[in-house]
């Protein structure tokens, strides 16, 4: 009834407008979709025309009629014929071919921005959006104008964007994060909590990092997709190639692909992930390496073999620079011997990356390397504090002296002092 | 003169005078002498210029080498175009020191595989940040190096 209402309301409005003049209506720039879609009164029929004021497709010049067809210089209802290529309101397949129809157009795309993909229905279609979408025509699954929202859409570069940076978490977890919305799936909706609270959401949330990783930089964006079990570690290692590289060749690959268990996430967590750090190696209380190995057997004792090693290679880079620091606050220089020290904490910041060799050998490399320098510098710094202590005795010393040397003049000026009067006397 | 100094009140005065100089004349001596004894709580400051135990001319194309600057790491790059430039050798991810790549004409920080451009941005890998940059100015045969402004 409602959509009646509005339609009689439009052919209204449309005959009023032939009658106020056809010439001005069909004028060259008219556009009458505008025109109608403001003067109804309906809020529905009037928001996108007001939203798509700041669209970036309208700074490029493109009109309603570039997704929805028809004419925008007809006057009332002429201006949606179907035989003018009117569409209306794209049905949810539909969308995706009606932004196709330039996205995937390179010839046309190089004329507003060269660099812009053009594979984005490609990738779509290889999602779990798009497969939904083609196989199941699900109506809960994202296409274009789910991210993008249609009438408001902005560059991803601009930071009122639903995909700058910033509030692409946001924006997946619209639907993900939402359970009723995710009601009949198998998936969780925890994703957006746990990924706020990650390493990776405190980067780009709490320091506004925005190279650091959001939803689409592990699952794509157009071609969104959980990252296979297999290849989990070419996702996570397109930031952290060392340690990708080193897991590759480890024992781990294969084993946690027998497992079934997916990679890196196996012992960092997917969207939880915490701040790696030296408690998860080994088989104490938060090792990580516990959840499968035991005091007993091959890998537990080598987990707690390369604990030993970082801790060890840990303790003493720590106490080098505790006895720089109190030789450097003491005002000895020892500027020298803290430049050398770094060499053991980039030893320190290796062997912590080759844990993910799973070996003693190649963690000890690093820390018998990073052992010689700390210990360097640790003499240099106990040298530094051992001829601080010399000065300071000598000054002592010396203050002794000279405070001596005052109560012997005073001790003298009294004495003269008692004789003075005397001889004055005499 | 004898009997002036008999004066008990001028001599009251003049015990008073003299004992009250004494302690100001050790409080002088002792106070910074306390003061060298007790550390600062904070660190020297770091070095704000250095001049570099290299010649320009020693500097190749497309080579870097790390120097001290002040307690820490700094490199020095000559550009395959011949410019010097010089950043902190602290690479902004974990602060490993970093070194010149010939191979990739980029600073390549060994223990994340972190690349950053010869303009110190960080373009590859895990580091968060530019590396900062620094001042280089070749002075005859001495090469200065100063933080930026």
């Amino acid at each position: 009834m409602t959509s009646f209402l509005a339609m009689a309301a439009l052919a209204v409005v449309g005959l009023l407008a032939v009658w106020t003049g056809p010439a001005g209506a069909q004028s060259a720039g008219a556009d009458n979709c505008a025109t109608c879609h403001l003067a109804i009164g309906d809020e529905r029929l009037e928001k996108p025309v007001k939203d798509y004021a700041h669209d970036v497709h309208k700074a490029k010049g493109f009109g309603c009629v570039a997704c929805h067809g028809g004419n925008e210089k007809e006057a009332g209802m002429d201006a949606m014929d179907p035989r003018q290529g009117y569409i209306g309101k794209p049905g949810r397949k539909q969308v995706v071919q009606v932004c196709a129809r330039c996205h995937s157009d390179a010839a046309f795309m190089k004329r507003y921005n060269p660099s812009l993909r053009v594979d984005q229905a490609t990738e779509y279609a290889t999602s779990v959006h798009g497969r939904k979408l083609r196989d199941a025509d699900d109506p809960k699954v994202a296409t274009c104008v789910s991210c993008h929202p249609a009438h408001s859409i902005r560059p991803p570069s601009d930071p009122r964007s639903s995909v700058y940076p910033l509030r692409v978490a946001e924006t997946c977890g619209a639907c993900h994060g939402d359970a009723k919305y995710m009601e009949g799936r198998r998936l969780p909706t925890d994703q957006l909590g746990k990924y706020k609270e990650s390493v990776h959401g405190k980067a780009m949330i709490v320091k506004g990092d925005l190279s650091a990783p959001t939803c689409n930089d592990c699952h794509g964006n157009h071609g969104a997709a959980p990252p296979g079990v297999t290849w989990v570690g070419n996702v996570c290692g397109q930031c952290h190639t060392v340690m990708a590289d080193l897991f590759r060749k480890s024992v781990h690959a294969r084993v946690f692909v027998d497992m079934g268990t997916p990679g890196c996430a196996t012992c960092h967590d997917n969207h939880a992930i915490r701040e790696a750090g030296d408690r998860m190696l080994g088989l104490g209380g938060d090792a990580v390496c516990a959840t499968c190995h035991g005091a007993t057997d091959k890998g537990g004792r080598t987990a707690v073999e390369l604990r030993a090693l970082i801790d060890g290679l840990a303790a003493r880079h720590r106490a080098a620079g505790e006895v720089l620091d109190r030789a450097e606050h003491a005002g000895m220089e020892v500027s020298q011997a803290r430049f050398d020290l770094g060499g053991a904490r980039d030893s320190l910041v290796k062997a912590r990356a080759a844990v993910h060799a799973f070996t003693v050998d190649a963690v000890r490399a690093e820390t018998t390397a990073g052992l010689v320098v700390a210990d360097k510098a640790h003499a240099r710094g106990v040298r530094a504090l051992a001829e601080l202590a010399f000065r300071r005795k000598g000054l002592g010393i010396s203050l002794v002296i000279i405070l001596a040397v005052i109560a012997g003049l005073l001790l003298k000026i009294r004495q003269v002092d008692r004789r003075g009067p005397a001889i004055e006397h005499e | 003169m004898a009997y002036a100094m008999d004066d008990p009140s001028r001599r009251r005065f003049v015990n008073w005078f003299l004992g009250t100089s004494a302690g100001a004349f050790l409080l002088a001596v002792l106070y910074p002498v306390s003061r060298y004894l007790v550390p600062p709580t904070a660190g020297e400051s770091s070095a704000g210029t250095v001049t570099l135990a290299i010649k320009p001319e020693d500097v190749k194309p497309n080579t870097g080498q790390i120097f001290k600057f002040g307690s820490r790491p700094g490199i020095l790059v000559r550009t395959a175009a011949g410019e010097l430039r010089a950043f902190s050798a602290v690479c902004t991810h974990l602060n490993c020191t970093v070194q010149y790549r010939p191979d990739f004409g980029q600073i390549w920080c060994a223990c994340h595989n972190g690349h950053f451009d010869l303009s110190g941005k960080n373009v590859e890998g895990p580091p968060p940040r530019p590396l900062e940059p620094f001042v280089v100015n070749a002075r005859g045969h001495q090469i200065v190096v100063s933080k930026s402004a």
